[in-house]
C-alpha cells in the first residue's frame, strides 16, 4: 500500500509541543499501542482477503475487482482521512454525509458552466459548511455532537432545497464524470485521489507541527494551551478540512453516479467514523493513525464486496457485518487501556 | 373480497386513473378528450364547498414529493375545496399533526401514513369524531381507520416485471434483483410477487443470482451493483424495486461498458426512467406505481365529503377499496403514457 509508512512508527499520540518540545519528550512518545493495532488490522484485512478468495476464487481475488474495492472505498475514504482529523481533536463530525449530498447538489447547479465550476462549486460549498461547523464549535463553543448533528439536518435541508427534490444529470459532463470513470496511468482517478489524500493526510499528521498541534488539542486541551498550541484556531481547522474532504467526496461520488442527489450518502458519516475508531484512533481525542484509518476503510469495503458477491441474505449480512466489527476491534485491543 | 367488489374496484380505478390523466393534461390529447366526457355528469359539477385535510411523510423521496404535488394538483381544480397539505417527520409527528387536524374538523381527512400499523389508532380516532379517512398507499391495520382506500398493488408489479423478463429472456438466464429498503411490505411484496411468477413461468430456467437490498437510494444502488457486477460474468437482466434507485444502478454498469448484455426494469415511473425507456438499450421497462393516487384520494375525499358517489358507477357512494394496477411503461407505450410521468 502506497500509505504505508517509511518509518515503523506511524501513529501520533498526544505530546503537546508547541514553540519548543522539552528535551527527552519526543513527539513520538508513545508509538507503540498504535503500531500493534495497525499490524492486528492487517491481519483482519489479509483473513478477509483469504475467506473471500477461498469463497469465491474467480471473482475475488482479481485485479478488476481490487480495483472495484478500492473505487468504492475512496469515498468512504476520503471522509474518514478527515474524520480521522476531527476525532483526534476530541471531536466528532456527523453531518459529512448530508454534506456530501448538498456539495453535491451545489457542484450539479453550476455543471452547465462546466466540471471545473462543479469542483470549485462542491469543494467550497463543502469547505463553507464545514466553516459554519468549526464556527460554532471553536467559537461558538457549541459540542461538535450538537452543531454537527444540527448540520447533518441543514445540509440535508440545503440538498433537498436546491435540487428541488430531484436528482441532477450530471450524464452531460465529461469532465465530471472523469472522476467516476477516468484513468490516470491505468488507475481509476477515484484511486489516484484518495491515494493522494490519504499520503497528505499521512504527512500532515504525523510530519508537519500542525498534525502535531491536532493532536495535542485533542488530548489535553489545557496543556496543550499551556505549552502554546492555538487550539481554537485548530478545532477551527479540523472542521473546514473535514467540509473540504466531504466536498471532494461529493465530486467523486457524482462522477461515478453520473448524477448529483439530494438523498446521498445517508450514514456515510457512521462508516466514516467507524473506519477511523476501528483503525485505532481514540474517540476521546489525542490519538490519531491514518495508517489505521485507511485499513479501517479497507475492512469496511472488503467486508461490502465480499458479502454482497456472496449474496448473503440482508439480515445475515448485518449479523457478520457487526461481529466482524467487534472481533476486529477486540483483537486488536490495548494490553493496557 | 367479492368479485363484485373487486370489479366494482377495477372499474373505479381506469376511471380515476383515466381522470386524473387528462387533468394533467391541457393539451387535449385524444385519450384526454374521450375520458373527459366519461365523466362529465354529477362528479365534476359544483358542489357545497367542503374542507380536506392531508397528512403525508416528508416529501424527500421522488415519489413522495409527487405525492404532495398531485394532491395539491387534484384540490387546486375545484372551486368547491379548501385544502391544507401537511408533511410529517415521522410516525409520531404525524399522529400528533392529525389528532391537530381532527380538532379544525375538516369534512374529510386523506392521510399516506409513514406506516400503517403506527398511525391506525389516530385514524380510527378521526372516523370516531364523524371525520371521513380516506388512507393512501400504506394500509391501515383496522377497516375501521378509514372510509375509502387507494393503493398501488406492489406485489402485481413483481408479477408484471417476472413477465416482462421471461419473455425478453425466454425463461433462461440470470437475473439480479435490487430491492428497496429490507424488512417493509412494500419491499416484500415486489420481491415475492417477482419471485413467484418467475418460477411459475420459468421454474429453474431463469436463476436469480443476487438478491440485495438498496434502501431506494441511487448511490446504495451504485454501490450494490458494482460488487455484483464483479461477482457475476453474465447477467442478463436486472429487476429493480425503484426507478431512482435504478438511476445508480444504471450508472454501475454504464461505468463498468456491460450495458449491451443485459437490461433492466424499473418502478415507479419517474421521467428520467421514461426517458431512458424511449431511447432504448438497457432500461427496458417500468411499473407505474403511480403517485397521481393521490390526487384520486382527494377527488374521492370531496365526493364523500359532498355525500355524492362517482358519476360513472351505478353505487349512490364511493366504493371503499380502490387497486390502482401498475401499468407497464415500455418502449411501445412509453409515448402514450408520458403524461403520467413524474420528476
Amino acid at each position: 500500500m502506497p500509505m504505508t509508512p517509511a518509518e515503523p512508527v506511524s501513529g501520533v499520540t498526544a505530546i503537546p509541543d508547541g514553540e519548543g518540545p522539552p528535551p527527552g519528550v519526543g513527539r513520538l512518545a508513545l508509538p507503540s499501542r498504535i503500531k500493534l493495532q495497525e499490524y492486528t488490522l492487517v491481519v483482519v484485512v489479509l483473513a478477509l482477503v483469504v475467506i473471500g478468495a477461498i469463497l469465491e476464487p474467480d471473482t475475488f481475488p482479481t485485479a478488476d475487482n481490487l480495483r472495484a474495492i478500492l473505487t468504492q472505498a475512496s469515498v468512504v475514504g476520503v471522509l474518514a482521512i478527515g474524520m480521522t482529523f476531527v476525532i483526534a481533536t476530541a471531536g466528532i463530525d456527523l453531518s459529512v454525509g448530508s454534506v456530501v449530498a448538498a456539495a453535491g447538489i451545489a457542484g450539479g447547479l453550476v455543471v452547465d458552466s462546466g466540471a471545473v465550476a462543479f469542483v470549485a462549486a462542491a469543494i467550497g460549498f463543502g469547505l463553507g459548511l464545514g466553516l459554519v461547523n468549526g464556527t460554532a464549535i471553536a467559537y461558538g463553543k457549541v459540542v461538535p455532537f450538537v452543531a454537527t448533528l444540527a448540520m447533518l439536518a441543514i445540509a440535508r435541508g440545503l440538498a433537498l432545497l436546491m435540487s428541488d427534490k430531484s436528482p441532477i444529470s450530471l450524464l452531460s459532463s465529461d469532465g465530471v464524470r472523469w472522476f467516476g470513470t477516468g484513468e490516470i496511468v491505468g488507475v481509476p482517478v477515484s484511486i489516484v485521489i484518495f491515494a493522494a489524500i490519504a499520503i497528505a493526510g499521512w504527512i500532515l499528521l504525523n510530519r508537519t507541527r500542525y498534525g502535531r498541534h491536532v493532536v495535542a488539542a485533542g488530548g489535553n486541551r489545557e496543556a496543550a494551551r499551556i505549552a502554546g498550541v492555538p487550539v481554537r484556531r485548530v478545532v477551527f481547522s479540523v472542521y473546514c478540512l473535514s467540509g473540504l474532504l466531504a466536498g471532494l467526496a461529493a465530486v467523486l461520488l457524482s462522477g461515478r453516479l453520473a448524477s448529483a442527489s439530494p438523498v446521498a450518502g445517508e450514514l456515510l458519516e457512521l462508516d466514516a467514523i467507524g473506519a477511523a475508531v476501528i483503525g485505532g484512533t481514540s474517540l476521546a481525542g489525542g490519538r490519531a493513525t491514518i495508517v489505521g484509518t485507511f485499513l479501517g476503510v479497507m475492512v469496511f469495503a472488503i467486508m461490502f464486496n465480499l458479502l454482497t458477491q456472496l449474496d448473503l441474505a440482508t439480515e445475515w449480512q448485518q449479523i457478520v457485518k457487526g461481529a466482524i466489527i467487534l472481533g476486529a476491534v477486540l483483537i486488536q485491543r490495548p494490553e493496557r487501556i | 373480497m367479492s368479485f363484485r367488489r373487486q370489479l366494482i374496484a377495477g372499474v373505479a380505478a381506469l376511471a380515476i386513473v383515466a381522470a386524473a390523466c387528462s387533468d394533467d393534461d391541457d393539451d387535449g390529447a385524444g385519450a384526454g378528450d374521450e375520458t373527459q366526457a366519461d365523466t362529465g355528469g354529477d362528479s365534476s359539477e359544483t358542489g357545497e364547498t367542503v374542507t380536506i385535510a392531508a397528512s403525508v411523510p416528508p416529501t424527500d423521496h421522488g415519489w413522495l414529493g409527487q405525492i404532495a404535488a398531485k394532491a395539491q394538483e387534484a384540490a387546486d381544480q375545484w372551486d368547491d375545496v379548501e385544502f391544507r397539505l401537511v408533511e410529517a417527520a415521522d410516525a409520531d409527528s404525524q399522529a400528533s399533526q392529525i389528532q391537530t387536524l381532527i380538532n379544525e374538523e375538516p369534512d374529510a381527512l386523506v392521510v399516506l401514513p409513514y406506516d400503517g400499523e403506527q398511525l391506525t389508532p389516530v385514524a380510527e380516532q378521526a372516523m370516531e369524531a364523524g371525520i371521513p379517512v380516506i388512507n393512501v398507499d400504506r394500509l391501515f391495520a383496522s377497516p375501521d381507520a378509514a372510509r375509502a382506500t387507494i393503493l398501488g398493488d406492489n406485489y402485481e408489479i413483481g408479477v408484471k416485471a417476472a413477465e416482462f423478463l421471461a419473455e425478453q429472456l425466454d425463461c433462461e438466464g440470470n437475473v439480479v434483483e435490487i430491492q428497496g429498503i429490507a424488512g417493509i411490505s412494500v419491499t416484500t411484496d415486489r420481491t415475492q410477487g417477482f419471485a413467484d411468477t418467475i418460477e411459475e413461468l420459468c421454474g429453474s430456467g431463469i436463476n436469480i443470482v443476487a438478491q440485495q437490498p438498496a434502501d431506494f437510494l441511487p448511490d446504495m444502488g451504485l454501490e450494490v451493483m458494482e460488487a455484483i457486477l464483479q461477482a457475476n460474468d453474465q447477467i442478463d437482466a436486472v429487476y429493480t424495486h425503484d426507478d431512482d434507485m435504478a438511476e445508480g444502478v444504471v450508472a454501475a454498469i454504464e461505468n463498468a461498458g456491460r450495458e449491451d448484455e443485459m437490461i433492466l426494469t424499473g418502478a415507479g415511473g419517474s421521467c428520467a426512467a421514461f426517458d431512458r425507456i424511449e431511447s432504448g438499450g438497457l432500461y427496458a421497462a417500468t411499473y407505474l406505481y403511480s403517485p397521481t393516487m393521490a390526487g384520486s384520494a382527494v377527488n374521492m375525499a370531496r365526493l364523500i365529503a359532498q355525500g355524492r358517489g362517482f358519476s360513472d358507477l351505478v353505487e349512490p357512494e364511493v366504493p371503499s377499496q380502490i387497486v390502482v394496477p401498475p401499468t407497464e411503461v415500455n418502449q411501445d407505450t412509453v409515448e402514450d403514457l408520458r403524461d403520467l410521468c413524474f420528476d
